[in-house]
């Protein structure tokens, strides 16, 4: 057993490095800060770029262009930084950019509490920039998974084609613990697919192809087009606006309705590729335990006193927030009479909570789970007693 | 692997089939003519160019390169080039943006992009006016100025885009006209073959909303002279030496803020200065680096066929470890 003591910057960027990122730009903001500084330290010494941005649209611009070129990029920031990011996160939609962006949230709004905890992005990540298209966010909630979803992170990226979001928060990526670095869960690094090399002649700068590669066709209508790099066999063009499947502008609506319904369905379609969570399941039980990041951890020591008290309460910890991971919780809410969901903010998923099970209940004919929020956004991390005064 | 000799490329080959909606004899089409013909003369095969586009009327000149191309967001090319060139140093990038996006939404990353000097090409359209969305005051019209499009004279100053690349630390400055061609090629075949951040300002009458700086104004039929004069020929020596010393460095720039002031009558175009003495962006990484330039982000290999990562991190952890 190889025991680490680390924070969960490290991990993020430790995962970051295994998942073969070769560039990073950020711009320094708390608590996402420790992230920059690991990498512009660390990633120079793997054969990678990391760099200080002059700002958050600098940092992700720089990202994205750095993708299309090649590379495997991340950045890192928290809520003011997210807002910055927002017209950018559309281009990565539109372009359909494989990238990682890692929000260590802190209390909002605006500056909000710059040193303290928060889950108050939540539904921001998902509706972050305009248009409604679905982007993935995973939620780690130990300095482990931290590891663990970094790499599932770039993973998923890659095989859709979108921005990932890791949201952690400042509890989760400052504080310390220690780690069996032999027992982290791997996910295997993920080959970009790239469109097949053309024929050599393509060096010959005479060369005009016939239209044999389209950048941007799809076919079926939810499967991902393969990459086709900067400085590499084939011209393509990337556009910010509505394009054909050549890269350009187009306002043809069957064109443009075809597009926009494979920004959706790509992911949309294959959400169960996107679902991960754990679930410590008690027989019997029609309570259940449910958080994501740091609150897990209260929820998973209330658990076990409940436990301890004689109570049958299941417990979710959810890893994927987005797209909501409906297979994992109608499975969960199976028989459930209570659901208590614990989070630092305003009950953002517990509406998505309440959302799955009104539905379920009325396929099953059943009554609906009662949904309980259980919240704190006083900057503290919520507490076990929290859980268990809903069940008492 | 045997180095073939490369075949000569005529300016047509950078010509894609797209239809082009810019306004009859807008400025744009030269510049867009020139970047076809800069290309041509250096002979870039173009999977090594990336024209990085802003919003604007001139964003849409990366359309109009067939060349690896980029329609960005407004005010951003200028990080999305240096993505692309950090990622990959072999690149050629060019980015083609308008006064707007460069002088106002953009200004922010037009200054940091001079303090780091990374090897690409900017080329501003400067029209004076937002074009795209139909005349409204650029950041580069003059205090007390009243274009078409104005209910009321400009109550802004307009910023020097000659001063303000100096200032950011641009390494190579200059100005071109886009109705004159075959100087505007000279300049960007310069600005493409330089080291670093070059910046070229690029005078571009927009004849749909700007009525006072006219194709005809430039040609100084008002005042019976063309109001463009070229400063090469004028004797005007941009070169500030790799080791030159500080008298030489200070006599240099006075003289450029000296000819980055002139307006009106005689205006300058030509090459302001090259900057030899910083290095590019990409040396200073390729020093922490080592290898960059041969293995850049871009190219760099990532796992075995197990998809386990190549990269050995124990040595960058050991502080973590715990005995
Ligand atoms: C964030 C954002 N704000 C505003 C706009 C609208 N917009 C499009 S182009 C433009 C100005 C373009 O002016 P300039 O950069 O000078 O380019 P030109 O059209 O003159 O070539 C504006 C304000 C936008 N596209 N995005
Ligand atoms: S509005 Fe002006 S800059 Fe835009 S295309 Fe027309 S003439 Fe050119
Ligand atoms: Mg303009």
């Amino acid at each position: 057993m190889a025991r680490e003591y680390m924070d969960g910057a490290t991990a993020i960027v430790r995962g970051a490095i295994d998942a073969g990122c070769t560039f990073f730009a950020g711009y320094p903001i708390t608590p996402a800060t420790p992230i920059l500084l690991h990498m512009v330290r660390e990633l120079p010494k793997v054969g990678g770029v990391a760099l200080e941005a002059e700002d958050e649209i600098a940092a992700i611009s720089m990202c994205i262009g750095a993708t299309l070129a090649g590379a495997r990029a991340m950045t890192a920031t928290s809520g003011p930084g997210i807002s910055l990011f927002s017209e950018n996160i559309g281009l990565a939609i539109m372009a359909e950019i494989p990238l990682v962006i890692v929000d260590a949230q802190r209390l909002g709004p605006a500056t909000g509490g710059a040193t303290t905890g928060a889950q108050g992005d939540i539904q921001f990540l998902r509706w972050g920039t305009s248009g409604g298209y679905p982007v993935i966010v995973l939620a780690p909630a130990s300095v482990a998974e931290c590891y663990t979803l970094t790499l599932r992170a770039f993973d998923l990226a890659e095989r859709f084609r979108v921005p990932v979001f890791l949201a952690t928060d400042k509890d989760m990526v400052m504080n310390m613990a220690t780690v069996d670095t032999e027992a982290l869960k791997r996910v295997p690094v993920r080959e970009r697919r790239l469109a097949a090399t053309p024929p050599p002649q393509y060096r010959d700068p005479r060369w005009r192809p016939e239209e044999t590669f389209l950048p941007w066709a799809f076919e079926p209508i939810d499967a991902v087009p393969p990459m086709a790099h900067f400085g590499g066999p084939h011209i393509v063009r990337v556009t910010t606006s509505t394009h054909d499947e050549h890269g350009f502008l187009t306002k043809d609506p069957a064109k443009v309705q075809r597009l926009n319904e494979h920004l959706w369905r790509k992911i949309m379609d294959h959400r169960e590729e996107t679902e991960f969570a754990h679930y410590d399941p008690q027989e019997g039980a029609d309570v259940l335990f449910l958080a994501y990041g740091t609150p897990a951890r209260a929820m998973r020591e209330a658990v076990r006193q409940a436990r301890a008290a004689g109570h049958r309460v299941s417990a979710l910890t959810l890893h994927t927030l987005w797209p909501v991971p409906e297979g994992i919780l109608s499975f969960a809410l199976r028989g459930v009479r209570r659901v208590v969901v614990g989070e630092l903010n305003f009950g953002q998923y517990t509406r998505e909570v309440e959302r799955i099970a009104y539905r379920e209940a009325a396929r099953h004919g059943v009554p609906a789970a009662e949904v309980i929020g259980v919240y704190r956004v006083d900057g503290l991390p919520l507490h076990p007693e929290a859980f268990l005064k809903a069940i008492t | 692997m045997a180095v073939a000799t490369k075949p000569k490329v005529t300016p047509k080959i950078y010509k894609p089939e797209f239809p082009i909606d810019w306004c009859p004899g807008c400025g744009d089409f030269g510049i867009v003519n020139a970047i076809h013909q800069a290309l041509a003369r250096l002979n870039i095969p173009r999977h090594q160019v990336a024209v990085v586009g802003g919003i604007g009327c001139s964003g849409k000149a990366q359309y109009h390169v067939s060349t690896y191309g980029v329609h960005t967001l407004h005010g951003r090319p200028v990080p999305y080039a240096t993505g692309i060139r950090l990622a990959n140093p072999h690149l050629h990038v060019i980015v083609v943006s308008g006064d707007g996006d460069s002088m106002a939404i953009g200004a922010g990353h037009f200054v940091n992009a001079g303090r780091r000097n990374v090897n690409f090409t900017y080329l501003m359209f400067n029209n004076e006016v937002y074009g795209l969305t139909k005349g409204q005051a650029g950041p580069t019209l003059p205090l007390g100025l009243q274009t078409k499009s104005l209910p009321e004279p400009n109550m802004n100053a307009a910023v020097n885009p000659l001063m303000l690349a100096l200032a950011s630390g641009y390494t190579w400055i200059g100005r071109g006209y886009s109705y004159n061609i075959r100087h505007l090629v000279n300049l960007i075949v310069q600005a493409i073959e330089h080291p670093g951040s070059a910046f070229l300002d690029i005078l571009q009458p927009c004849p749909t909303y700007n009525d006072l700086h006219t194709k005809e104004w430039f040609a100084g039929e008002d005042i019976g002279h063309g109001r463009l004069y070229d400063l090469q020929e004028e004797g005007y020596d941009p070169v500030i030496p790799q080791d030159a010393d500080e008298d030489t460095v200070r006599a240099k720039l006075l003289r450029f803020i000296e000819k980055a002031q002139e307006w009106g009558d005689r205006i300058p175009i030509g090459v302001f200065l090259v900057n030899k003495n910083i290095d590019m962006y990409e040396e200073r990484i390729n020093r922490r680096v080592g290898n960059y330039f041969e293995t850049p982000p871009a190219v760099r290999p990532l796992a075995d066929e197990n998809g386990i990562t190549l990269t050995d991190l124990s040595p960058i952890f050991d502080e973590y470890l715990m005995t």
